[in-house]
């Protein structure tokens, strides 16, 4: 017997050219998932999500236990701050109410800074870890959108990419991805700076900030946030802290290492940013609730 | 009854703690950033592909690299070729390889890095990453192969027992 008929050469040519072009389908469209692929990601996310909190409750343990081998030190450390966090408290309110009044005054009801909160679960990450993405545990039916903001209690950590109806995934900012951009501002002593986000440093494990402008000085340590100004994320969420500036390239601006402030191994519970500033949704809900409610009670 | 429907629970139970156990990747160790990619359920269909049958691994590597693809890379007719393929080549070994335990454990890691070496330049291509070879050795392949190992070497002798009892099982009703 031949090792390969005529028949097998046709098939496996004609498998070949068919995965070549299954793969370059799918590396084109990668905002959408198609009917099949929404299917496929909801069911294995469902039983994902099953599975994943076992195994979320199992590394809450670990992380518990290390945790507590680190209180001493932390607690020393934390005990220094306290004394400067009752001082920035009071100091907080006040800004705060001052704002709040300012804001009555100019009857400026909408902010950047406002935005609704989805908490979600993390239920897995992209195993092979070649793209820097996690998938969460909520999707359309939650209200989450395409290129809402993602983050942890301790900072920014991404966007959403692609929204099934049960699940979504999350790229995250230490991608490769040279279209992922954030707006930014760096917290100086006495102005905001503005610059984007491009780019994340594979060795250093920085994030890279670029177009800052150069009559600007900035320092080592200053914190920086997003300004809003992007469309996409609420303005206020830290992004990280400055460890090192240099000129770019051309050497007209400046060009800003960035050591994020959220982990990015280890996560579990994030926190999906709904713009407020786009109210129409808020709205549909506030007229359909009390109608569904009246039905309830005809019924 | 319980022993036949063993095989493809332990498949799907590998898949779906895969992505767990990556949340814990990467790693610092000595001030650099390690990458630990699971590779258990490939490891698995290597085993079921020497030990039991390979046509069955081969039809197991299509239908869990197909959802390897939609669920985790977005890029369909990329682990649905490579995991059959590599079942292809393991069920094919079995011919020329004697089949002790030490000897599957070294073959199937073989292969799992020829499959990330292929995966590298995949994404190289695509640019999806930028890194060179060494760091992408250093990185990721060295770090990946020793950690599959350690979970071989623990759960390797597990994986033979179970599939054995299959085969075993199989035998006796074809008598």
């Amino acid at each position: 017997m031949p090792h390969f008929s005529n028949k097998k050469l046709i098939l496996l040519l004609v498998s070949m050219i068919f995965i070549v072009a299954l793969i370059s389908f799918s590396l084109r469209d990668r905002q959408n998932a198609t009917l099949p692929e929404q299917f496929i990601k909801d069911t294995v996310g469902l039983v994902q999500g099953l599975v994943a909190k076992p195994a979320n409750y199992i590394t809450g343990i670990f992380n518990d236990i290390n945790s507590l081998l680190n209180t001493y030190e932390e607690n020393k450390r934390l005990k220094m701050r306290l004394e400067d966090f009752a001082a920035l408290q009071s100091e907080v309110n006040t800004l705060k109410n001052e704002n709040k009044s300012l804001r009555d005054i100019v009857e400026k009801e909408s902010s950047l800074r406002e935005y609704v909160p989805i908490q979600a679960t993390v239920i897995a990450r992209n195993p092979d870890q070649w793209e820097e993405k996690i998938i969460l545990d909520k999707g359309s039916t939650q209200g989450v959108q395409v290129n809402m903001a993602v983050m942890t209690a301790q900072g920014l950590i991404g966007k959403i990419s692609l929204v099934t109806p049960l699940t979504s995934e999350v790229e995250l900012i230490q991608t490769n991805n040279p279209n992922f951009r954030v707006s930014a501002v760096i917290q100086g002593e006495n102005e905001e700076i503005f610059g984007l986000i491009e780019g994340f440093d594979v060795e250093r494990n920085e994030l890279i900030m670029k177009r800052i402008d150069s009559s600007f000085e900035v320092k080592e340590g200053e914190l920086v946030i997003s300004s809003g100004l992007g469309g996409i994320f609420p303005k206020g969420i830290l992004i990280g802290e400055i460890t090192e500036i240099t000129t770019d390239d051309f050497g007209l601006t400046k060009m800003a290492y960035i050591k994020p402030a959220a982990d990015f191994s280890m996560l579990q519970d994030v926190i999906i940013a709904k713009r407020n500033i786009i109210t129409i949704d808020k709205h549909e809900e506030l007229i359909n609730e009390p109608t569904e409610q009246t039905q309830g009670t005809g019924e | 009854m319980v022993i036949r429907l063993l095989i493809p629970f332990i498949a799907i139970l590998l898949f779906l703690l895969e992505p767990e156990f990556a949340l814990f990747s990467p790693i610092e160790l000595n001030g650099q950033t390690v990458f630990l990619v699971p590779r258990f359920l490939i490891l698995y269909l290597i085993f079921v592909s020497i030990y039991y049958n390979r046509r069955r691994a081969v039809v197991y590597g299509l239908i869990f690299g197909l959802l390897y693809d939609v669920f985790y890379i977005d890029i369909i007719g990329l682990y649905s070729v490579l995991y059959p393929l590599i079942c292809l080549i393991a069920g094919s070994t079995v011919k020329f390889i004697h089949q002790h335990l030490v000897i599957t454990t070294l073959l199937s890691l073989i292969l799992v890095a020829i499959m990330e070496i292929i995966l590298y330049y995949f994404f190289y291509f695509i640019n999806f990453t930028t890194i060179t070879f060494t760091v992408f050795m250093m990185t990721r392949l060295v770090p990946t192969i020793v950690a599959n190992l350690l979970f071989l070497v623990m759960l390797g002798w597990v994986f033979k027992y179970l599939i054995n009892a299959r085969v075993l099982q199989r035998a006796r009703e074809n008598t």
